[in-house]
């Protein structure tokens, strides 16, 4: 299947960049206006047939953001977004089970419900958290965007759950002016300035049977999707899971070009389109494993220099502090 | 900028009307100047006056409903610009020198544009103390309308803060309690759900007015977040919060608000919290506002 970048027009138009549309016209915005820039016409999106680019995605949310001026723009949006109305992934979602059914059918069909950034789940021992990366080089509509997508699994669980659930939140970027929003939308249990955008919550909270589910209809409706998926993920997002699978080896840009049949010259334009460069690619992902290995596993210092094939410990320090901004000893706890 | 026009038709037809009939006399005793005798100093210093003065009276009937004051600016408005305009004319036509009525189409609608719009901003004045005390409750002393809601008619949660900081330190001043007093909504997201955000909107709008009426002269209603409401309230202690907090549950819980599809009656739920502020900041009194808070939601069977 192939991978989609941010030029590529994919996203149904009338599916999410509609409930942005619909939020700002509901707010006396005008269509024209909002759709500047982005080469789209208010009467193709009501046609259904048109399909945008994530860049012209991005484009739309900041003409929305500057239009409607309001600090809680990204959190309404959020919650408009899940379980949506988007056809079969939309009824994938609202007939699943339990919290564990609904996260895995998000991941799986996150190009149709989640375009623009990827949340990938991970488990410990008594907790399942769920973290949101960027998939198309969002920029500077990154805290909107993740603001927008935790708060669409907080009243998605809600919804179907019935219940507000215990969620922990924590954002890798600084503590915005409006923290209200995040009290009265997503709760107090919030850290910025954190290593990773993500959210957790105890691992019982996943196995809850949700009281509307219906586990043929969520099943098919699943299968019909999965079916007709034309892409599964970004270019961003492939990359980062063939370099998470082969962290152990030595990487290098030519490596990695031929594994994806390009060219190096290729493989770092394609990088450059979407605002990154191999080795900030590279760096992410490893500053990602180091994480996981320090904070589920317990591992020390060297044992983690070891994983990722440093020749010593002080080399694989300057690293991590590179990567992070501070040094192993200063990391706070990201999964307690 | 049709609706612009439609409201004030007469107003800019009289003006273009004015300047129109001015340009014909000019030209009807007086000659063009030649390139060589304008003195383009003055074009640009006239002309950049009359372009300014018009645009003035633009902005003005834009922002303004009509009504007594806004005819009185905008014709005060209206003079000066003639003024200006003939003032520019003289300086393209030359006028034989028998003509002196010229000079008072020129200078006259100068002091009387001026006089307009002095009675005008003094009629002004009168009009915003009537404003300023139908925005009692929702605000003090300051504006700043980038801090408005934008969604009821309240100031938000950066107008708030700023409000929380000058009433503790007139609070120190005086040597009086402050308390703040925190509502939500009850189940809100269901509401949204079930009716649709439209109707959620018009749920939130209610509440607002609802709050206001429930509250005493002096206090300050803001919108924090989403359903959450937050009332300063001024020389006033921890006990006595407690009872206007419960007074503001109870009336949330007796509004009989109607959706606008079907006129289904709605069963509104609050929970609030009440804080006196002993030596906190703003942002510290917020957020122990808001824990307090959460602490109360804790206890509800089903919270949102």
């Amino acid at each position: 299947m192939p991978s989609y970048e941010c030029d590529t027009r994919f996203i149904a138009a009338h599916h999410q960049p509609a409930v942005l549309i619909d939020l700002a016209l509901s707010r006396g915005q005008d269509s024209h206006k909002l759709l500047r820039g982005t080469g789209l016409f208010y009467e193709d999106i009501t046609c259904g047939g048109a399909q945008v680019s994530p860049a012209q995605f991005f484009t739309l949310i900041a003409n929305a953001r500057r239009l409607l001026d309001a600090d809680d723009s990204s959190f309404l949006f959020g919650q408009r977004l899940l379980p949506g109305h988007y056809g079969e992934a939309s009824h994938a979602l609202s007939h699943a089970c339990n919290l564990l059914q609904a996260l895995e059918r998000l991941q799986r069909l996150r190009s149709l419900l989640s375009p623009l950034l990827t949340p990938r789940l991970l488990f410990d021992e008594h907790q399942a958290h769920l973290y949101w990366l960027d998939c198309c080089g969002a920029g500077e509509q990154w805290p909107f965007l993740a603001e927008a997508g935790v708060t669409s699994v907080v009243a998605m669980s809600r919804q179907l759950a019935g219940k507000r659930l215990p969620w922990r939140f924590h954002f890798d970027f600084a503590q915005p002016r409006h923290i209200e929003q995040y009290w009265v939308h997503l709760g107090e249990a919030l850290t910025f300035d954190s290593q990773m955008t993500m959210m957790s919550l105890p691992y019982s909270c996943l196995h809850e049977a949700w009281p509307h589910a219906s586990a043929t209809a969520g099943h098919v409706a699943e299968q019909n999707s999965l079916a007709g998926l034309a892409w599964r993920s970004s270019f961003i997002d492939e990359l980062y899971d063939y370099l998470h699978v082969h962290i152990r080896e030595p990487l290098n840009l030519e490596r990695v070009a031929q594994a994806f049949g390009l060219s190096p010259a290729t493989l770092k334009r394609k990088l450059q389109k979407h605002g990154t460069h191999f080795q900030a690619e590279l760096d992410r992902v490893r500053k990602h494993v180091a994480l996981y290995l320090y904070q589920t596993r317990g591992f020390t210092n060297e044992e983690v220099a070891a994983y990722l094939r440093f020749n010593d410990t002080a080399n694989f320090r300057r690293s991590f502090k590179r990567w992070t901004g501070v040094v192993p000893s200063g990391l706070r706890q990201l999964f307690q | 900028m049709k609706s612009l026009l439609k409201l004030h038709t007469l107003t800019l037809l009289g003006l273009a009307l004015a300047a129109n009939v001015g340009l014909q006399l000019l030209l009807a005793v007086g000659t063009v100047k030649s390139w060589g005798e304008i003195d383009w100093m003055d074009v640009v210093g006239e002309g950049g006056c009359a372009a300014l003065a018009l645009a003035w009276l633009i902005m003005l009937l834009h922002s303004r409903p009509a009504g007594r004051v806004t005819r009185l600016l905008a014709l005060g408005l209206a003079c000066i610009c003639f003024s200006w305009w003939m003032d520019l004319l003289d300086e393209f036509i030359q006028i034989p020198a028998g003509i002196a009525w010229d000079n008072w189409l020129e200078t006259a609608p100068m002091p009387a544009g001026l006089l307009l719009l002095t009675f005008g901003i003094y009629h002004l004045n009168q009009e915003q103390r009537a404003i300023s005390q139908q925005m009692s409750k929702r605000e003090k002393h300051f504006r700043e309308h980038r801090l408005f809601d934008k969604l009821t008619p309240l100031g938000a949660a950066e107008y708030l803060r700023q409000q929380v900081q000058r009433a503790l330190s007139q609070a120190r001043e005086d040597e009086q309690p402050l308390s703040l007093v925190a509502v939500d909504l009850d189940d809100f997201a269901a509401i949204n759900q079930r009716y649709g955000p439209a109707e959620g909107d018009a749920v939130l709008q209610a509440v607002a007015q609802l709050l206001l009426l429930n509250l005493r002269r002096h206090d300050l209603l803001c919108r924090l977040a989403g359903d959450r409401f937050v009332a300063l309230l001024p020389n006033t202690g921890e006990r006595q919060a407690q009872t206007i907090a419960g007074e503001l549950e109870a009336a949330v819980a007796s509004l009989a608000h109607r959706t606008s599809r079907h006129g289904e009656r709605l069963h509104l739920h609050a929970t609030s919290s009440a804080l006196m502020a002993v030596d906190e900041n703003a942002d510290e009194l917020l957020q122990a506002l808001n824990l307090r808070l959460a602490g109360a939601k804790q206890t509800l069977p089903r919270c949102a």
